[in-house]
């Protein structure tokens, strides 16, 4: 009889061999079979996905770290020099820390995995931005574009996003400091404004005892049936809210039509705050996943020695 | 008070797009039509853009008044 935590290690070692065959978009996991993705659609900034041969806990996994764990750019202390805009400071630096910025993964660190030690960052974990506006005559606004960044590849995703108006003769005058950060800390640090996933539907419709009355076609909210010929055809599936609406308008008993759920195939819908590219996020997901079950994994070989 | 920068539900970037929708919206055009072009399709963030009003203008005016009066009397 082998003990649970032996166990435990067994099937992890398991899951290690399984993972040097695995790449980013194709890989196994013990008892749930090899995972095939689909891409339905993938623009700048959002990608949408058909996973299947997968279960809600690793969607849901893979949802939650790209929410809490994967670190975006934002501006996290700002010092005022100079604010008579009719907005207060508070106001004014709440406004800039929710601006998104572009991020560069690759050349910084987060500040506490850095090596300067330092409270305030070096030039490894912080990039300063400096903002500086004065109105003349007439009002003006104040926009993010105005920022000058030490990094001309960390700045504000657009230039339009308003921070404050100031009438003749109001000044501001701050300086910003932005670190990677973590959703977990603040929303400001989320790299997506949407995670979802969902249930692939699965829609049965009985030729022999369907009357075609097209009731459900008319009830559907998402437009998912069609009829071509003498047939009821479900069109776009992924579009299905499983709301059950169809079946309810179905006069038949027992019901013709039949909405039930693959608990295997999932569609993934991903919207980014432009400050990574969707794919980016994905792959810095899993990267992290990786690392956790690593770090589980030695600890369960602790356990055991 | 001023158009918030992102959606209070979702997170998505609004606030970038205030100035064009209230100016297409001003020429006449339909705001659900301005916001689809724009790609702001959930309603949380299409509340944020179709109920916001910018008060900051009205608040504004009186500093801009004052600085008048201020050069009147100066002058």
């Amino acid at each position: 009889m082998m003990e649970p935590a032996e166990k435990a290690v067994e099937e992890a070692g398991e899951y290690r061999s399984n993972r040097e065959r695995k790449t980013v978009f194709s890989f196994e996991i013990n008892g749930v079979g090899s995972m095939n993705i689909k891409t339905l659609k993938e623009d700048d900034t959002s990608i949408h996905l058909l996973i299947k041969g997968t279960n809600a806990a690793f969607m849901n996994t893979l949802r939650r770290i790209i929410l809490t764990e994967v670190p975006t750019m934002a501006i996290d202390e700002v010092v005022v020099i100079e604010n008579s805009s009719v907005l207060r400071d508070e106001f004014v630096a709440h406004r800039i820390g929710l601006m998104p910025l572009k991020t560069d993964l690759d050349t910084y660190n987060l500040p506490e995995a850095c090596n300067c030690g330092s409270e305030f960052g070096c030039n490894l974990c912080r990039v300063s931005l400096a903002l500086e506006s004065e109105s003349g005559d007439h009002t003006i606004t104040v926009y993010s574009g105005d920022f000058k960044s030490d990094n001309p590849s960390v700045v504000p995703v657009s230039n339009r996003i308003p921070i404050t108006k100031l009438a003749p003769e109001q000044k501001v005058k701050l300086e910003a400091y932005a670190r990677l950060g973590k959703g977990k800390d603040h929303a400001r640090w989320q790299p997506v404004a949407v995670c979802t996933y969902r249930y692939l539907p699965i829609i049965k419709i009985n030729e022999k005892s369907c009357d075609l009355c097209e009731k459900c076609i008319k009830v559907c909210p998402r437009k998912v049936l069609r009829k071509t010929g003498d047939e009821i055809v479900i069109h776009n599936i992924e579009d299905c809210s499983l709301c059950q609406d169809c079946v309810d308008a179905c006069e038949k008993t027992p019901n013709a039509i039949e909405v039930t759920w693959d608990d295997e195939s999932y569609t993934f819908n991903l919207e980014s705050t432009e400050a990574l590219k969707p794919r980016r996020i994905l792959q810095e997901a899993l990267k992290i996943l990786d690392e956790k079950l690593n770090n589980l994994l030695d600890q369960l070989k602790g356990i055991q020695e | 008070m001023i158009i918030p920068v992102r959606c209070f539900s979702c997170g998505k970037l609004v606030g970038d797009k205030w100035e064009d929708f209230t100016r297409r919206v001003k020429e006449g055009e339909d705001a659900g039509q301005v916001l689809d072009d724009f790609g702001v399709t959930r309603y949380c963030c299409r509340r944020m853009l179709l109920s916001h009003v910018e008060i900051i203008d009205e608040i504004i005016q009186f500093h801009e008044t004052g600085k008048k009066r201020q050069l009147h009397s100066s002058s």
